[in-house]
């Protein structure tokens, strides 16, 4: 531990910045345990009453069921675009496949607004409106850059030596795809889905405008209850988004590289 | 923004010749939902802008610029100057805020670092609805900050803390930082220790070496990440929403408004379009700053 005051500043400067993005996530945290339905901080009672009343209540549940399982689809859907994408870069340096990549990055770029007035303009003009699988389709197309760009880190890590030592000795590329680009893969394939299922769990504007009537995810949920007024379960609802997100990263951090993934390449010691 | 530009470009290597089948079977499903699903939406909303408007929520293709006059009007030229200064002045303190955070944290030890990329990755991905409601409790005359300023006397009782400008502002800045700090990464994280240690052993200070070696260094990546804080705050639209009035509204209200409140989709897609081409000249500018400044470093 050094004392020098440049030490002490660069130390305040860090604690100030966690302490202001934690504080909102502990207030809420810290009332979604308090035992009255008035809304007071730091809780008078603890209690956990609206935990109960939160998985009892049919509309939250449903909307929670909801929200998984368009998250897991379209953690699926984009993961399974961007796979093919990224191996045609990778293996056969594809000049469509990087085209195809520009343009999922791009999508990437446009403000969250933009992309969802062009598809909840697209979804009227097909007809096929307020259902489900729009907001499955239109979140794995706004979110493909996140697995376009963990992909190609993950195939990057490759040994490119160990590929070609395959092939002479003879291993097809099914072989070769078994052998080594699969083990090497599944950690940052693992990483794209939480990612991309963390982030749609999340997404509330293109949810609402593609599908909101009808299909009731949970931010929309919560952003419906609070135009009504306060009312402790939101709170719980979004304590579920914390837990579900930290924990989706942490598990991330164990299962690969965060340091690398995020787009370090330089070696970074223990 | 190009494949290059997210990392997308393949490394060098002799790898066998592309058979086109093989390639053709990858890439042709991806490229359908590409196709259907970025590419026809992306027309259909330009088309959608110069369509003619119907009653009752309706419209009907054509080619007219009814929309596009609605767009010089002061109105419009007051919200996009609103939607700019905000971002500005968000990106000004994300930018100076982030980028020291992103240096410390790139000289960090493995641990200490995957703990804060844990904790900004999952404080990232968490809802605008729910950060907005965490700061509505937050700033609300029955929460802790209105009380524990209004016990000192610097607010009247019962007053509140939003809506206004520094409220949208300050939650616009919690949001970002996340976003600016991990985008800020990468870079930091390359830089040469040794330049550093080079310019403390000709007597700079750790400070000097920051603002004088690493800052100029980073120019073009200050300036992206400048820009990426204006696309996310003219895309915003919860937060000006709730913590704002109307004054304080973005174009994203006015967009969302436009489709989903008056009916009026082509209109909104007038102002999409607007507001993709601000995006576009902002970036060129973006990317000719960077360059020609690259070129006198």
């Amino acid at each position: 531990m050094s004392v020098n005051p440049g030490a002490i500043l660069r130390r305040g400067f860090l604690a100030l910045l966690a302490l202001f993005l934690a504080a909102p996530l502990i207030v809420v945290a810290s009332v979604s345990f308090n035992a009255t339905r008035r809304m007071s901080f730091p809780p008078t009672a603890f209690s956990l009453r609206w935990y109960g009343e939160f998985f009892g209540d049919h509309a939250w549940m449903a909307s929670l069921e909801r929200s998984l399982t368009i998250a897991g689809l379209a953690a699926l859907t984009a993961v399974l675009v961007a796979l093919p994408i990224t191996y045609a870069i990778w293996r056969y340096q594809a000049k469509a496949a990087a085209f195809l990549a520009g343009i999922g990055g791009a999508l990437f770029l446009i403000p969250g607004v933009v992309a969802a007035l062009m598809l909840s303009a697209f979804w009227g003009v097909t007809g096929h409106v307020g259902r489900l699988e729009n907001v499955v389709l239109s979140h794995a197309i706004v979110l493909l850059g996140i697995p376009l760009s963990l992909l190609m880190v993950g195939f990057r890590t490759i040994d490119q030596a160990q590929v070609e030592a395959a092939y002479t000795m003879g291993a097809r590329d099914s072989d070769a795809f078994r052998m080594v680009v699969r083990p090497a893969m599944t950690p940052y394939i693992l990483c794209a889905f939480v990612f991309v299922f963390v982030l749609s769990i999340n997404e509330y504007l293109i949810a609402y405008m593609v599908a909101g009537f009808t299909v009731q995810t949970l931010p929309i949920k919560i952003f419906a209850n609070m135009r009504q007024g306060y009312e402790p379960t939101m709170c719980v609802a979004a304590v579920i988004f914390m837990v579900l997100g930290f924990s989706a990263f942490a598990l991330m951090s164990k299962v690969a590289d965060l340091p690398r993934l995020m787009g370090r390449t330089r070696p970074l010691e223990d | 923004m190009t494949a290059a530009d997210i990392g997308l470009t393949a490394p060098a290597g002799d790898l066998p010749a592309k058979p086109r089948w093989i390639l053709a079977g990858l890439l042709t499903g991806p490229a359908l939902y590409i196709l259907i699903m970025a590419i026809v939406p992306a027309f259909l909303m330009v088309q959608l802008s110069l369509a003619h408007r119907e009653v009752g929520g309706l419209w009907s293709p054509g080619f007219e610029l009814t929309q596009y006059r609605q767009l010089a009007t002061p109105l419009f030229a007051r919200i996009m100057g609103f939607s700019l200064l905000l971002a500005l002045t968000g990106a000004a303190i994300c930018v100076s805020l982030a980028f020291p955070a992103a240096y410390f944290i790139t000289r960090m030890r493995r641990r200490a670092q995957v703990s804060w990329l844990v904790f900004l990755l999952g404080s990232l991905s968490l809802s605008e609805v729910l950060i907005v409601f965490a700061f509505q409790v937050l700033l609300s005359t029955s929460g802790t900050l209105a009380g524990a300023l209004s016990a000192v006397g610097l607010l009247a009782p019962g007053a509140s803390l939003y809506p206004n400008f520094p409220a949208v502002l300050t939650c616009l800045v919690y949001l970002l930082l996340p976003y600016v700090i991990l985008f800020f990464y990468p870079a930091l994280s390359q830089l040469d220790p040794e330049v550093e240690q080079a310019a403390a052993t000709m007597g700079a200070s750790r400070v000097s070496t920051f603002i004088g070696v690493v800052l100029p260094m980073m120019r073009g990546q200050i300036l992206t990440g400048v820009l990426l804080v204006v696309i996310f705050t003219f895309g915003a639209y919860l937060t000006p929403l709730v913590l704002g009035r109307p004054p304080q509204w973005t174009i994203a209200i006015h967009i969302n408004n436009a489709a989903m409140g008056a009916g009026n989709l082509p209109l909104a897609a007038a102002y999409a379009v607007a507001v993709v081409a601000f995006m576009a000249a902002l970036l060129a500018v973006t990317r000719l700053l960077s360059r020609r400044r690259e070129a006198e470093a």
